[in-house]
């Protein structure tokens, strides 16, 4: 419990940290807000500087945005012209959760099966997953992304080609955005399969005849389980870096999207609400990461 | 017995085959114009998505009518580039910091860690794609935006090996016979971590690629008419409609490199006892 106290005030401080580099890094970089793609009137422009308080010394700004993002107000976009960012950002987040999560069930459930049948299967099928697993974690999402477009929405027409409407339009950005994830839960799952069948008790679970059923799953899978739940929070980090990629390339209107255009366009206050929201979202993973693997596994409590 | 010798053919092919398939693709990297005769941004209107095996176009033509083995070849140079920047570059950065915080001990080692824990929190192409911003466009962009992503696991290993070094029987005897401490750490410290330093730059560079490949891909990293496999793929997807091999080409490329320094960076560091 201390350590879940410890860990929130880390993430306090992680937001301050990531509001502050944010906000530094679009307010010191090249190029206007304002002037992309069309040229303004000088009066017109000092009046949009003026409106979003750009005018005011860096300090002045800053202090304005936090005592904003303090407030719950996380201001209007730039391009958007009048939509409040967290408009935006309730549209855009249950399309990109949906997604993730279905993604996480996808990829967990693949890799568990997956790292399994390297642990037990026979040697043939051990070494083919094996070397699948290894190329498979290779495989960048966006390439996976335009080999299924190509074949199964494009020429088979079996999927949406993009857009966010329905079940089936799912179907192809999750398969992409969870076959790497699944490839590498596979690789550490059998990993920790074969430090665990090194073990004591599981030798003592063969030397007293234990029944190949309550031998894997009681002495074998649930306490290799562990290296797959501490791995939750990078692969929260794996889904929100995959999901840039696979809405911008399915067309699919969620926050990595939102993201990607935000900074493309130097949307000052989307680029922090999502860089924000992110933040949250991925030390929320981590924690509960954490508190599952001390509830299942008494040996991490303990350390 | 039999099982033995069996095992050991099978990792030296294992070996052998990332290698000499990197091997090809540096070369290939650093013979453009030899190799392909032909300029990468030359276009020609009649040669538009010219199929493969086209005279004097082995692999087809893109959109615009450029050579696209060309295109492939300069390509790879920025791409390799950009691995190797990224690999190197995060080396030194995660190396400094995990080499100082294991050497300085308390109080500066908590501090340097808990730094390093907040900077971990967040993933490599998020922190890469906010520095985008910032840099502009252009490989040395790239390389420091997705460098500074992605030091700290570098940091966490060399702390970890940092600390194990310390306390080794070797540095005790330097420091017994009254090795000054700038020798210490060049003559004694640094050649035994050396290895270990090898090895991360070699784990980095598929991410560098792979990170370089993604941020052009998304419109963020370098930006057309420049070659590079990622490029190649954004333009290669957008033309997924009219033609497949746009795309299957860089694809290759990508995913062959990045699985074969996969490879080698597993074997080497096992090795080196460098877990991943």
């Amino acid at each position: 419990m201390r350590r879940v106290l410890s860990r929130l005030s880390s993430s306090f401080l992680l937001l301050w940290a990531v509001f502050t580099l944010t906000f530094l890094l679009t307010r010191f970089a090249p190029g206007n807000p304002f002037a992309q793609g069309r040229h303004l009137p000088p009066e017109v422009m000092a009046n949009l500087m003026k409106v979003y308080h750009l005018d005011q010394p860096l300090w002045v700004q800053y202090l304005l945005t936090l005592r904003q993002t303090l407030e719950g107000n996380l201001g209007v976009s730039y391009k958007a012209a009048g939509i409040p960012v967290s408009d935006i950002l309730l549209q855009t987040l249950p399309v990109s959760l949906t997604l993730g999560s279905a993604a996480l069930l996808v990829s967990v459930l693949l890799g568990l099966a997956g790292g399994l049948l390297i642990g037990v299967g026979s040697p043939l099928l051990s070494r083919t997953l094996r070397w699948t697993t290894t190329l498979l974690v290779g495989l960048p999402s966006f390439l996976l992304a335009a080999v299924l477009i190509d074949l199964l929405a494009l020429r088979g027409g079996l999927f949406p080609v993009a857009l966010w409407e329905g079940w089936r339009s799912a179907v192809l950005p999750v398969i992409a955005l969870s076959v790497a994830p699944a490839g590498y839960l596979a690789r550490v799952f059998a990993a920790s399969m074969e430090e665990t069948l090194e073990s004591p008790f599981y030798r003592t679970a063969v030397a007293k005849g234990l029944g190949p059923f309550r031998r894997i799953t009681f002495h074998l899978v649930l306490p290799s389980l562990n290296a797959v739940l501490s791995l939750l929070g990078p692969l929260a980090a794996a889904f929100l870096t995959g999901s840039f990629v696979v809405e911008t390339v399915f067309a699919i209107p969620g926050m990595g999207r939102v993201f990607v255009l935000s900074v493309m366009n130097r949307d000052y206050p989307l680029i922090m609400g999502t860089t924000l929201v992110y933040t949250v979202f991925l030390t929320v993973a981590v924690l509960l990461g954490d508190v599952l693997s001390e509830a299942v596994d008494p040996r991490v409590r303990a350390v | 017995m039999s099982r033995q010798s069996w095992t050991v053919q099978r990792s030296f092919w294992t070996g052998l085959f990332p290698f000499l398939l990197l091997l090809s693709l540096v070369l290939l990297a650093l013979l453009p114009s030899r190799l392909t005769g032909i300029d990468p941004l030359s276009q020609h209107a009649r040669l538009v998505l010219a199929p493969p095996l086209t005279p004097g176009h082995p692999l087809g033509c893109d959109f615009l009518g450029r050579d696209l083995w060309s295109r492939l070849v300069s390509g790879s140079l920025v791409s390799l580039a950009a691995g190797l920047g990224v690999g190197l570059l995060s080396t030194l950065i995660g190396g400094v910091w995990g080499i100082l915080s294991g050497f300085l001990g308390r109080p500066w080692d908590p501090v340097m860690m808990r730094t390093l824990e907040i900077w971990y929190a967040l993933p490599e192409i998020l922190i890469a794609t906010l520095l985008m911003l910032f840099l502009g466009h252009g490989l040395l962009a790239v390389v420091v935006a997705l460098s500074i992503g992605g030091w700290m696991g570098v940091a966490r290993v060399l702390r970890a090996e940092t600390l194990r070094l310390r306390e080794a029987i070797f540095m005790d005897a330097a420091r017994a016979t009254g090795v000054s401490p700038v020798r210490l750490v060049f003559r004694h410290f640094l050649p035994n971590v050396m290895p270990v330093v090898a090895v991360m730059v070699l784990f980095r560079i598929p991410g560098g690629i792979l990170g370089e490949s993604t941020l052009s891909f998304l419109g963020l990293g370098l930006a057309p008419p420049q070659a590079s496999w990622g490029v190649l793929v954004n333009e290669g997807w957008k033309a997924l409609p009219v033609s497949a091999f746009m795309l299957i080409w860089p694809a290759a490329f990508i995913v062959l490199s990045l699985v074969s320094f996969q490879l080698l960076a597993d074997r080497l560091g096992r090795r080196a006892g460098v877990g991943r």
